[in-house]
């Protein structure tokens, strides 16, 4: 099987106080093994929303969802998520952060140690195994969290604007850090942003999304060679073609 | 005048503490002059050499009614604050009941401690219960219900799955500060709760029945200024034991985000 991840005519409509709100339209989206997926949209598009019913915190009023031939129905390990929020358990240490998934699944202490240290060196914090998340950067929290969801090995890395809330500095850092990951562990990433920098730098593919209801309006292939420069030519076309789309669906929301 | 650096950096509080116990000691025996008024601050010293017989089984009758009251003000609070934080039903079925009952002082319940318990340790362990019991209920479905978003989200993917394991690995640890502050303020208002508990009767011995029934029945100030210092001591002394051993050793992650 070629494919790990399958959104057939995924629709979300939440309940509002004057009524109902459509979120998601009609999503169609076949996500292939290893393939780096960046989603791009305004705010209020449903992308995040998208994530979350991949991830089962939220659940599709219609269509389905299907990962590795198993519709889903709820969170589940084979799913990591990195949340834009900080959200590293405060009370525990980072190796404890990156041990959780496994504790829950009653892997042995020795085996999870010894996991969760890899996942840790992966992400660049050897030596800071005993600290507590309130003695860590921004970038530092969200590279723990990464270890932290990648320690169960999933299949699916679902990352919701991970980056959202660290300088543009470590942004860039991170985003290498990222893709060199993403190299070494031949993970499959949904990866949210509002950032078309971020997009163009990161994704094979860009999915570009409309707001109010979400609707896919252009799936873009990113041919650029890896490693990528970030100033080059076209990657800036690239960027431009991007920005085009986004701007004119805010020009129609805008207008009616 | 200059101060040596130990005492100017850590033993300040020695100061003001001196001035006040001198201060204390010339106003009884120069202005007020009437130890049954105020009695001077030697002379309550000398009242704990008089008492020294009196002064441990009274602290142990005591301590034995502040730990029944607790213990049981503990044991029931937390888990009814785990079900009122962190099941919304659980809190309206509940709310109302707590509210109603929350704002009646301990004291008013004495009546029917005595009725129900009669004069037994258990009575005056009932008064404590009362005043602790509220305290930790409140810190606990606090802390509980204060959980954020994120993390039971984050606790979710990474297979928590029901509620009986989000409690214990996220829900629990993260209201643990908080079910340990509210069980020091518990502590405080306990410990008042017991004196006057004791005081009125609900007891028949224990540092508040000495000092009211027996010292000030025979107007023996100075015996029972002696026994309030106890009483403050006790207590501030309760308290460091609890901060010492619990919040410093448990919550040195909480340093960073309370200071």
């Amino acid at each position: 099987m070629n494919h790990t991840l399958r959104l057939r005519n995924v629709t979300k409509i939440f309940e509002a106080e004057n009524g109902q709100r459509e979120a998601l339209d009609a999503i169609n989206l076949v996500v292939k093994l290893a393939e780096f997926l960046c989603i791009v949209g305004p705010s209020g598009c449903g992308k995040t929303t998208l994530l979350r019913m991949i991830a089962g915190l939220d659940y599709p009023t219609s269509g389905e969802i299907i990962l590795d031939g198993k519709q889903v129905t709820g969170p589940s390990p084979d799913r990591g998520m990195v949340f834009q929020e900080f959200s590293l358990f405060p009370w525990k240490t980072v190796l404890k952060n990156v041990e959780f998934g496994l504790e829950i699944l009653e892997v042995p202490e020795k085996g999870r140690r010894r996991i969760a240290e890899e996942y840790i060196e992966l992400v660049g914090l050897q030596g800071f195994e005993h600290s507590y998340p309130y003695e860590l950067s921004g970038g530092m929290k969200q590279r723990v969290a990464i270890a932290r969801a990648l320690a169960t090995n999933p299949s699916l890395l679902l990352m919701d604007e991970p980056f959202g809330s660290v300088d543009a500095q470590t942004r860039n850092v991170l985003q290498e850090e990222l893709l060199e990951i993403w190299a070494r562990t031949k993970k499959t990433i949904l990866f949210v942003t509002h950032s078309v920098d971020e997009a163009v730098y990161l994704g094979d593919r860009i999915l570009v999304m409309s707001p109010r209801p979400g609707r896919i309006i252009e799936c873009m292939r990113v041919t650029l060679p890896r490693p990528r420069k970030r100033t080059s030519r076209e990657a800036n076309e690239l960027r431009e073609r991007l920005l085009m789309l986004l701007g004119s669906e805010d020009r129609k929301i805008h207008k009616g | 005048m200059k101060l040596p650096a130990v005492l100017r950096e850590k033993g300040i509080w020695v100061v003001p503490l001196l001035i006040a116990l001198v201060l204390w000691e010339i106003v009884a025996a120069y202005v007020v002059r009437n130890p049954a008024l105020l009695p001077r601050f030697s002379e309550v010293i000398f009242a704990f050499y008089l008492l020294r017989h009196d002064i441990v089984p009274d602290i142990l009758v005591s301590l034995l009614h502040f730990t029944i009251g607790l213990t049981i003000a503990f044991a029931l609070a937390l888990p009814l604050g785990i079900g009122m934080g962190w099941f919304r039903t659980v809190f309206k079925a509940v709310d109302p009941i707590i509210e109603i009952l929350r704002p009646i002082p301990p004291l008013a319940w004495i009546p029917l401690a005595i009725v129900w318990f009669h004069l037994t340790h258990y009575a005056a362990g009932f008064i404590i219960f009362l005043g602790a019991f509220f305290p930790i209920l409140i810190g606990s479905y606090t802390g509980f219900r204060d959980v954020p978003k994120v993390l039971v989200e984050t606790g979710k993917v990474l297979g928590c799955i029901g509620h009986r394991k989000m409690i214990r690995h996220v829900a629990f640890p993260y209201a643990l500060p908080s079910v340990a502050t509210s069980t020091r303020v518990g502590m405080g208002v306990g410990w008042m709760s017991l004196v006057a508990a004791e005081m009125f009767g609900v007891s028949t011995s224990g540092l508040g029945y000495r000092l009211f029934n027996e010292f000030y029945y025979w107007k023996q100030m100075d015996f029972v200024m002696a026994y309030m210092l106890l009483l403050g001591l006790i207590s501030l002394f309760l308290d460091r034991v609890f901060r010492h051993v619990v919040e410093e050793r448990f919550f040195r992650w909480k340093k960073g985000i309370v200071k």
